[in-house]
């Protein structure tokens, strides 16, 4: 029947009259926000690495930072971080790449500022925190680290002591003598390859202790084995 | 409570004539006092009904519309009038000047004219004409002549395709209006509306003449320009129609003029077909207001349930459907009436 649709119309306006307004009275009532609202975006200074993943995943150069170099290592130093929030368009790449996830999104959305300039967010090098203060788990993955390197380096060790050595000592004599000792002895082996791994000039100076010690050693029995070598 | 207004109306008049005045002096001193109660009646009445109409548009769609100022946002209507009072008024270099000034009072002095004779309580009208309903088509139709006289003396293109699209509407929307008027005529045998409201003490004509109620109805929203009829103004096709050159208080003065019509022929409806003051219990004067509320909200239904209608669909519903149903209706009334008195019912 003709008509039928208004009556139908006006049915659902009068349904929706007495329905519960959407309306957020949003500086009074705060809007309730999704979990994974994207707000601000924040930085947290002390788990940065440096790496530049983010800076190379933002498609609008929103994001840098300034670094230097670690005294002796080749690991970097942040200095200063940057995020020049005008140009952020929210799509959460930076967060997504950063592998040690110092980048998030917060709840809070009010970023209108005064000025432009005020817009940009400046991280600086918080004060007390160097090296010593790494992160645990920067520490932790050092240590990994370097009991890999160990590990490695006693198998090779233990498989070609001369080779190894040679780049250690230098006269030949000795190599030979602290080859002979590596590999009877296991417990010498890994002294010198966690020294040659975290202290090179260290482990020279042990290891012509060790062949120092063995030559007395010998001398000791060549002493003694003079009259016959029957305590070998 | 009943005769409140009529007693202080005598009290006045009898005051009057007391300090020495002529009888037919007094007379017209107490229509003129009636005139500023109508009139500030509408203006404070408009203030609340923008305000009332904001607040319902918002609930149609489930927003809430103005809620700042003051409590339920009521003194929003009263900040936009001051702000409307105090803006430039701009008169476009190219307009008619006298015809682009006058058509916006001449719209609200229409529009009052027409609360003359609509009875606002048991004995209470400005003046009981006894041809008060032709009185309310005829001078509700020369609101037509104000729009197109802003229209065309705007000397816009927009303002001028409003003003024709309204006239057409109008003509085309009186003859309808004027016929689904003439069956309630026909059963009451006056055009009084006094008598029209006394003839509805059994029966209120939505019940005789629901027909009649229905394309009256449908009509009065075309003549009052409001949606979905409101081809005149259509914002989004034609800026606004008649009003668009119009600033300040003289675009404020057809808003007011826009909502004093919807409220005239509300009351209109509620005393033709809802039994006018007629009413159980509370005072009369207070019925009309009620009744002529419930019709200003179902106004304000439709208009923000149904989507704008296309100009030709709306002419050839007029025309096509509208004239006839109206006709069809007289007819019908007629044969009752005579089904009636030969059965010997009335
Ligand atoms: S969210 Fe996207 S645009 Fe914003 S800083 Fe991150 S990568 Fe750049
Ligand atoms: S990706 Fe993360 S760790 Fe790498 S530089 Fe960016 S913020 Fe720092």
């Amino acid at each position: 029947m003709n008509g039928q649709g208004l009556i139908k119309g006006l049915a659902i306006t009068l349904k929706h009259f007495f329905q519960k307004e959407i309306t957020e009275q949003y500086p009074d009532v705060m809007p309730e926000l999704a979990p994974r609202f994207r707000g601000c975006l924040r930085f947290e200074f002390e788990k940065c690495i440096a790496c530049g993943i983010c800076v190379n995943s933002c498609p609008n150069d929103v994001l840098s930072f300034e670094t230097e170099k670690r005294d002796k290592s080749k690991k970097k130093k942040l200095l200063s971080y940057t995020i020049d929030f005008q140009y952020c368009m929210f799509c959460n790449l930076c967060v997504e790449g950063c592998p040690t996830s110092c980048l998030s999104f917060d709840h809070d959305f009010e970023l209108s500022q005064f000025k432009r300039e005020d817009i940009k967010m400046i991280y600086l090098r918080p004060e007390g925190l160097d090296e010593a203060q790494d992160s645990p788990a920067d520490q932790e993955e050092q240590k990994d680290k370097e009991q890999k390197q160990i590990a490695a380096m006693l198998k090779a060790l233990q498989k070609s002591p001369q080779k190894v050595l040679s780049k250690l000592l230098e006269g030949e004599e000795d190599i030979n003598i602290l080859s002979e000792l590596i590999q009877s002895d296991q417990k010498t082996a890994g002294k010198i390859a966690e020294l040659i791994v975290k202290d090179k000039e260290k482990a020279v100076k042990v290891a012509t202790g060790f062949i120092n010690k063995d030559r007395k050693n010998r001398a000791q029995k060549g002493e003694n084995g003079e009259g016959g070598d029957k305590d070998v | 409570m009943e005769p409140l207004f009529i007693n202080l109306a005598e009290a006045f008049t009898g005051w009057m004539i007391s300090l020495g005045l002529d009888p037919g002096w007094a007379e017209a001193v107490l229509l003129v006092v009636k005139w500023i109660i109508v009139v500030t009646i509408i203006t404070v009445n408009i203030i609340i009904l923008i305000w009332l109409e904001r607040k319902v548009s918002a609930f149609f769609q489930e927003r809430l519309g103005p809620n700042r100022l003051g409590p339920f946002g009521i003194f929003q209507t009263i900040a936009d009038a001051i702000k409307l009072l105090t803006k430039e008024d701009i008169v476009p270099s190219a307009a008619d000047k006298l015809i682009f000034k006058t058509a916006p009072m001449f719209f609200i002095v229409v529009a009052v004219m027409l609360y003359t004779v609509i009875p606002m309580g048991k004995g209470m009208q400005v003046i009981n004409l006894n041809v008060g309903l032709l009185f309310f088509i005829s001078v509700g139709s020369l609101s037509t002549i104000a729009l197109l006289m802003a229209g065309w003396g705007s000397n816009n293109k927009w303002s001028l395709m409003g003003a024709v699209r309204s006239v057409a509407q109008m003509v085309s929307y009186a003859i309808p209006l004027a016929f689904s008027l003439l069956g309630v005529v026909m059963i009451t045998g006056s055009l009084n509306l006094q008598d029209i409201v006394l003839a509805q003490d059994k029966w209120w004509f939505v019940i005789l003449q629901p027909i009649a109620f229905i394309t009256y109805f449908i009509a009065a929203t075309a003549e009052l320009n409001r949606g979905p009829f409101d081809m005149p103004e259509a914002e989004q096709e034609l800026t606004g129609g008649a009003y668009t050159e119009y600033t300040g208080m003289r675009w404020a003065l057809f808003f007011l003029a826009e909502y004093t019509n919807l409220v005239a022929v509300s009351a209109l409806m509620a005393t033709v077909f809802l039994g006018g003051w007629q009413g159980p219990w509370l005072p009369s004067w207070l019925w009309i207001i009620i009744k002529t509320y419930a019709i200003i909200l179902v106004f304000f239904w439709v208009k923000w349930t149904f989507p704008r209608i296309r100009m030709d669909h709306l002419m050839s519903f007029s025309w096509k459907v509208l004239v006839p149903v109206s006709l069809g209706n007289i007819l019908l009334t007629g044969a009752g009436i005579y089904f009636c008195r030969w059965m010997g019912w009335c």
